[in-house]
């Protein structure tokens, strides 16, 4: 397999990334800087090979958002330069620049925290925050919660399945569909609930709660890039936080 | 009982959390597939706070949201919501709501209460009104008859989401009542709900 600069960062230098977007395109005023900051982030997903998952979740995630933000901004902010007119339905300048503004952000913000968890596995970034004093219950429950969702989605297809089977009826009015609705969960529920018993009797053979340190067979290291641009992102927001406020 | 910060957070209650998540996800996605229209996306939260007390139901709807935002951070800075539902079930289990039907339906509202309160702000100041769920419609549609900005979305919210938890808290009444009392003995507040211990 091939190495990949981007991706071998530790996932804290990747994690701050999506923070510094997040101050540097609340500093900023103006929603031309935010939107510039898309282009800049599809660009370093091209480069750590993750950009079709990226820009298809942003588009799944985040366009109808979108849309719908700017419309309401378009139609409701209150403003006085009227643009258009149509019975009640009026576009006003305010609107527009506001919508912009707001879509900008959310835009940057939110495809920066899209981008994160493309480059970093939910694994590692778990660790790492083990690293920084994260109790490591805290990270078990995290990553068990991860590996338990397909599993009971799955679970709950069957339960579903053998419902029907028995008479169960999941078509028809709203309140038909809705009776279905509790004969499925709660066996899900019960049943995975009568299993947690059994993990902490394992966990707990196994010395889990423990008061000592814990050995851990995943390891991450540290490069020297990921000393450096913390450092470079706290100057940079500090420099900006002086050409803001005090020039 | 006095009980310290601490104590609540047991194996057996930390290792309902991910269960708990599940359940949120699973919820909503057997809403959709019913095609109910309301979400029940904190069922998980609720129960945990039912039954595990409100710091771990914090914990709970956190882990939910983070997860969410994984593939959609839209759901991020509403982790704040999920926490506060959390904690409300929590200190309502905790002052015997969710014994009886009729209370129960009463935290229904009250939770309501709370996840307006705190998820209102949060549609107006990050998203200026409206992320394009079902809410959003009506949102537009008070706005358009010459609403406030506030008003129109604390109302259209508060429309959505009172159905949608007062359905939410039942189904975690009935859930509960079918838990065995030797499950219940080793939850924070299990022993509310224990069948021996109501017979009294």
């Amino acid at each position: 397999m091939k190495q990949n600069i981007l991706l071998q960062l530790h996932p804290l230098t990747k994690f701050y990334f999506s923070l510094f977007i997040l101050v540097i395109v609340l500093i900023i005023p103006g929603y031309s800087f935010a939107f510039a900051i898309f282009p800049v982030l599809v660009l370093i997903a091209v480069f750590a090979g993750v950009s079709k998952e990226f820009l298809s979740i942003v588009l799944k995630a985040l366009l109808s958002v979108l849309i719908i933000v700017f419309i309401m901004q378009m139609f409701f902010y209150p403003g006085d330069h009227v643009l258009w007119n149509w019975g009640i339905f009026s576009i006003k300048q305010e609107g527009v620049d506001y919508g912009l503004l707001l879509t900008s952000r959310i835009l940057a913000i939110g495809s920066s925290f899209i981008l994160f968890f493309r480059m970093t596995e939910v694994r590692d970034f778990v660790k790492s925050l083990e690293d920084k004093g994260l109790p490591p219950m805290g990270a078990y429950v995290v990553l068990s919660t991860l590996q338990i969702i397909p599993e009971m989605k799955r679970q709950a297809n069957t339960i579903m399945e053998a419902q029907k089977t028995r008479g169960v009826e999941t078509e028809g009015s709203l309140l038909i569909r809705a009776k279905a609705f509790i004969p499925t969960l709660t066996p899900l529920i019960l049943s995975s609930i009568a299993g947690t018993e059994e993990r902490a009797i394992t966990l707990e053979s196994r010395a889990f709660s423990a008061p000592v340190k814990k050995t851990s067979l995943h390891q991450l290291t540290k490069s020297n890039v990921d000393r450096v641009l913390p450092i470079v992102y706290v100057l940079i927001i500090v420099g900006l936080l002086v050409w803001r406020f005090f020039l | 009982m006095k009980r310290s910060f601490k104590d609540d957070f047991n194996m057996m209650a930390m290792l309902l959390i991910p269960i708990a998540v599940a359940v949120n996800l699973v919820g909503f996605q057997l809403a959709n597939v019913l095609r109910l229209p309301i979400f029940l996306d904190t069922i998980g939260t609720i129960l945990v706070g039912v039954i595990a007390g409100p710091w771990v139901a914090l914990l709970a709807g956190l882990i939910t949201n983070l997860i969410n935002a994984i593939f959609n951070p839209v759901y991020l800075p509403y982790a704040l919501t999920s926490m506060a539902i959390g904690v409300g079930a929590g200190y309502l289990s905790k002052y015997g709501f969710f014994k009886k039907i009729p209370k129960t339906i009463v935290a229904g509202v009250i939770i309501t209460f709370i996840a307006v309160i705190i998820s209102a702000p949060i549609t107006v100041l990050v998203f200026g009104g409206a992320t394009g769920n079902t809410s959003s419609l009506i949102t537009a549609t008070f706005l358009a008859s010459g609403q406030q900005l506030w008003t129109a979305v604390f109302s259209s919210s508060f429309i959505t989401e009172v159905a949608d938890k007062v359905a939410s808290v039942l189904i975690v009444y009935f859930i509960v009542k079918g838990m065995s009392d030797r499950y219940l003995s080793k939850m924070n507040y299990g022993h509310l709900y224990m069948k021996r211990n109501n017979k009294k």
